[in-house]
């Protein structure tokens, strides 16, 4: 009885006498949601493109962050440690394209998957080779405080990277829709086959993909470093983009943004209200059973294609 | 060749589909078991025994294990860390509740919940496939890790939140605990694992292994053939977790003796699958090659360097590991994708020619 | 016999051929009474005999007014359905032969049309030989499409088609590309429900069906691109195909001990025999993905087979084949029929394969029945010839 009441009535009188509290635990959730967005539409933009899982997106956030600290540390200035990094992770783009895309390239989806997983490994070793293992601040002039807004807590760096994600997203929808390469793009992701016949150059498109998802992994590692700080763990922050890509399908742009906004409000919601129950750390799992309860209604998530089985 | 091959004809279909169905093949195997069981005892010594041959055995069985389900029946699971969880907390307290019980027993039982388990959450399968399934097996892994951490009762109350396995003989010779000798428990492990790979090869050559192959190769087509989708995909995910979770067991009776659910958490997946696609997805054999590949490569990489005037300070060793590790299974996809099972029939191949090229 | 009634010296029994002989020739229908007087008839006469009768009618020199024509299949299908177990025509003339055919295919039923009282016959003897085979009624089919529709998206695969199919008869179903013969099958098959329409296998209603619940009644198929399991040997492949007669202890086949080994032989002992009969012997350990095309498909053939099955659905299993290989497999196709009596639904696009070896054609274009008939009449269908076979030769 206690155990029923606790579950279905309790935390939502909780969320209706406090709700300034309620709003911040939104608004958090939000910003991880679009955290959480960031990472999946890396994902999002390989899968669009080359029909590749791309397991090692939350491994090149961390390389794009470690390759940044690494360089700001060593008294490089900020604008030029940009550059330099997005130039690595372009040429990391064509070392994938080269030494892991191109001899996989007629393998099942699977195997693909499977050498994405082998890629995270070598660059988490890789990079904390060149750069060291130890938890790296990243400084990017956005103190880490909070402010007020209409009686609700806000936090400075939460916000810029709520935005940023939203502004990279806008952007990268645009080009989607409105540019030459972006409409080649989408042409690849339906069938490279006939991209190819129609002169689409499918190994500079490659190129150009990965080279796209490693900026916005340049971004996340930003916003995810100056958060919690450059670590290894930033590696399974891949892992949880997995539930964000489950809801909102494989191959859409607008999905990732939702499915991550689900994720993280829920998620946040979760811990919050109905953690301290169950002695908390919710977190860790409520993702992944929110995306498979969805799965089981909904196979090919909220905006996924639905894929008609032909024999 | 070293023996020939050629000559032996089969007359009656039984003999055709033996497991050996060259003679000398079932020799060599049965020597090998004997060397195996007989020989590490008298002259390998305590760090071989416990830090590489007893790891091989137990995460053999997990490799057979995930095989089954990924390599036989194409269901891709990332929640091997939680399925072994399960049969470990689920040993623990089997024979904490019935000390009486014989320890080999509570092997098969902790195999069977953890066996409940995996079919609980292999029912998404029916409607997920490939990548998604993953993420569903990703949410079996947290939240049976989350569940053994969270409820003290998994850990009958203990304050270190650790479990450890209580000593237990088996016909009088102690085999778990603190005065278990390596050799006792080597000799449990191997024979557990030559038990279940002889069940797993039956299992596989037969009506259930075909039924898993087919849904891993066409699972349409198999469905309008006449396999059921639902049953077989859940059968494989009953045995499969059955076999993790005796590993599991074992990983902590055996192996470790006492362990926290750090232990098997999401990297222990990752190293299995590891294990499975540089062995041999859909092999056997495969599974115990991958096995011994991933244990021996930390051992190759802390000694051999240094002997060739290489030192490699310890934080830089786990980082070439990994880089090793990923670079491998690279290569193996990209080279072989059927893994080191499959470079060894290539050899045979190639031996039975030498020495002409073809 | 009641004497006097107009119709008495034509109905003939012979008592042989388990048949009514019944002679229209010269007869005027031309008012509803007179269909009436002619049924009344019959029935009298069947009703003493205990059993039912094949019906043979000959029609030379038979009219029939255009008003008639309605309550003559009215009272014919219901003197059918209680007397009857079949009915071959012959002597029909051209005109005639049209209203026949037309009316058949509205109605759904067989309109065994023939020239000469000798193909009469013939047919008749088909018949049956197919009832007596499998003891299923010939008028009912082994398996009824009752108008079926399908749609995906925006696209009409299938608009009310409707046919039946006989014990034992090779079935053709031909058609520009897109017909839908392939979403036909799969229809039948249970992979595809349809948005209307039913499918009466062996008499009973099987539409919603699962595929597997589907299989387990018998049917077997092979896929248009071939559906082999590409990592499993040709050995294995086909030992799949026997799965649904394998009844297994799990335990047991863990020990492979007893009962689950004996089994498994028996099963490799069947296996083998189809092996045997499809001349594949040379390759069955061989792993199935790496066959050239051609013996895949036999394989997929063999692993059909291998299921025992009492209707058999075929996708094109010569396509891209050379002549030599067509014959063997049109071979191969009658011997299965032959031998083992098997019903078969076939997907062909080989005209000659088509017209040598089916009993019976439907022509489909753009998911509708555009045509049904023996081979010969199909060919000069002038709406089949208009939508799929070019100019008359």
């Amino acid at each position: 009885m206690e155990l029923l009441y606790g579950v279905f009535v309790g935390p939502f009188r909780d969320m209706l006498t406090a709700p300034t509290f309620l709003v911040e635990v939104l608004i958090g959730g939000i910003a991880a949601g679009l955290m959480y967005s960031l990472v999946a539409l890396g994902f999002v933009l390989i899968f669009k493109a080359s029909g590749v899982f791309n397991f090692a997106q939350g491994v090149m956030v961390l390389f794009a962050a470690l390759t940044l600290v690494g360089l700001m540390e060593r008294g490089v200035p900020i604008p030029f440690a940009l550059a330099l990094t997005m130039l690595i992770m372009v040429a990391l783009a064509f070392a994938i394209e080269r030494v892991v895309l191109r001899p996989l390239v007629n393998q099942e989806q699977i195997i693909l998957f499977m050498a994405t997983i082998g890629l995270n490994f070598f660059l988490e070793g890789f990079g904390e080779l060149v750069w060291g293992s130890n938890v790296k601040k990243l400084d990017i002039g956005i103190p880490d405080s909070s402010f007020m807004v209409a009686g609700v807590q806000m936090n400075k760096l939460e916000m810029t990277a709520a935005l940023t994600s939203a502004v990279l997203v806008a952007i990268l929808a645009v080009f989607f829709q409105k540019t030459r390469v972006g409409r080649a793009l989408r042409a690849v992701a339906d069938d490279h086959e006939a991209a190819l016949s129609i002169g689409i150059p499918l190994n500079t498109i490659w190129v150009v993909v990965w080279s796209v998802a490693g900026l916005v992994a340049i971004v996340a590692g930003i916003m995810w470093g100056a958060k919690s700080g450059v670590q290894f763990s930033l590696s399974l922050i891949a892992l949880k983009a997995l539930p964000v890509l489950i809801l909102g399908g494989f191959t859409s742009v607008p999905g990732a943004i939702v499915g991550g906004l689900i994720i993280g409000v829920g998620e946040k919601l979760a811990e919050v209200y109905w953690g301290p129950l169950v002695g908390g750390a919710i977190e860790n799992w409520f993702a992944y059973v929110m995306a498979l309860t969805f799965l089981l209604f909904r196979p090919q998530g909220l905006f996924g294609e639905r894929i008609i089985e032909r024999v | 060749m070293i023996y020939r091959e050629a000559g032996q004809f089969k007359t009656t279909y039984a003999s055709d589909q033996a497991v050996f169905p060259i003679a000398q093949d079932r020799w060599v195997v049965l020597l090998l078991l004997l060397a195996a069981f007989v020989l590490p005892p008298l002259m390998a010594n305590e760090y071989w025994l416990q830090a590489v041959l007893i790891p091989f055995l137990i995460y053999s069985l997990a490799a057979i294990g995930l095989n089954l389900l990924t390599g036989y029946a194409g269901q891709l699971s990332l929640g091997t860390g939680g399925f072994m969880a399960a049969g470990a907390y689920g040993a623990f307290k089997i024979t904490t509740a019935f000390p009486g019980l014989n320890v080999l027993l509570v092997f098969v039982l902790s195999g069977v919940i953890a066996a409940l388990v995996g079919v609980v959450f292999g029912v998404p399968s029916l409607r997920i496939k490939g990548f998604y399934l993953a993420v569903a097996t990703l949410a079996a892994q947290f939240f049976l890790l989350w569940l053994f951490n969270k409820v003290a009762w998994f850990t009958n109350y203990a304050s270190s939140g650790t479990i450890t396995a209580p000593p237990r003989t088996v016909l009088g010779l102690m085999v778990t605990g603190p005065a278990a000798t390596a050799t006792a428990r080597y000799l449990t492990a191997l024979a557990l694992v030559v038990l279940f790979a002889a069940v797993a090869k039956n299992l596989v050559r037969g009506r259930v292994g075909r039924s898993w192959m087919a849904i891993r190769d066409r699972d349409i087509a198999a469905e309008i053939i006449g396999v059921r989708p639902l049953r077989t995909k859940l059968l494989a995910f009953a045995i499969s977790s059955f076999y993790c979770g005796v590993a599991g067991a074992e990983l902590v009776f055996l192996y470790l003796g006492s362990v926290e659910t750090l232990a098997f958490d999401i990297n222990l997946s990752f190293l299995v699958l590891f294990m499975v696609i540089i062995g041999g997805l859909g092999s056997i054999l495969g599974s115990f090659l991958g096995a011994a590949f991933i244990v021996l490569v930390p051992i190759f990489l802390t000694n051999v360097p240094e002997k060739i005037g290489l030192g490699l300070p310890v934080a830089l060793q786990k980082q070439v590991e990994l880089m090793v590790f990923g670079g491998l299974i690279l290569f193996f996809l990209i080279v072989e994708p059927n893994g080191l099972a499959r470079l060894w029939q290539i050899t045979k191949e190639k031996l039975r020619l030498w020495p002409f090229p073809h | 016999m009641t004497p006097g009634g107009r119709f008495w010296d034509r109905l003939r029994f012979i008592e042989a051929l388990e048949t009514l002989d019944v002679d229209f020739s010269k007869l005027a229908f031309s008012s509803k009474e007179d269909v009436d007087e002619f049924y009344d008839e019959v029935d009298r006469l069947l009703q003493g005999t205990s059993r039912r009768w094949y019906f043979l009618v000959n029609y030379a020199g038979c009219t029939i007014a255009e008003d008639v024509w309605d309550h003559f299949g009215e009272r014919g299908k219901h003197s059918n359905i209680t007397h009857g177990l079949g009915t071959v025509r012959f002597g029909v003339s051209a005109p005639m032969r049209e209203t026949i055919r037309a009316r058949a295919m509205l109605a759904q039923f067989r309109a065994n049309v023939f020239e000469t009282r000798e193909e009469a016959l013939a047919a008749l003897a088909e018949l049956r030989k197919r009832r007596v085979v499998t003891g299923v009624s010939s008028t009912e089919g082994l398996l009824q499409v009752q108008d079926v529709a399908v749609r995906f998206g925006g696209i009409q695969a299938l608009r009310g088609v409707s046919f039946e199919v006989q014990t034992g008869e090779i079935f053709s179903m031909i058609g520009p590309n897109g017909a839908g013969k392939t979403s036909m099958l799969n229809v039948i098959s249970g992979f595809y429900r349809p948005e209307r329409g039913r499918i009466v296998f062996k008499g009973e209603d099987r539409t919603n069906l699962k595929a597997y619940e589907v299989a387990e009644l018998g049917v077997a198929r092979t896929f248009q691109n071939v559906a082999l399991f590409k990592g499993m040997s040709v050995l294995d492949n086909i030992m799949t195909g026997r799965l649904l007669k394998m009844r297994g202890s799990f335990l047991l086949d863990a020990l492979w001990w007893g009962p689950a080994r004996r089994q498994e032989l028996e099963h490799r002992a069947a296996v083998e025999r189809i092996i045997d009969f499809l001349e594949i012997e040379a390759i069955r350990k061989a792993p199935a993905g790496r066959l050239p095309y051609g013996l895949q498909k036999r394989v997929e053939l063999a692993r059909a087979l291998a299921a025992e099955p009492t209707l058999l659905l075929l996708d094109e299993p010569m396509a891209g084949m050379n002549v030599e290989e067509k014959e063997d497999i049109a071979r191969f196709i009658l011997d299965i029929n032959d031998e083992w009596g098997t019903t078969i639904i076939l997907i062909e696009h080989d005209m000659g394969v088509v017209m040598d070896i089916s009993s019976h054609v439907l022509v489909l274009d753009y998911g509708a029945k555009i045509a049904e008939g023996s081979p010969g009449e199909v060919r000069t269908d002038p709406a089949v010839v208009r939508a799929y076979l070019g100019e008359p030769q």
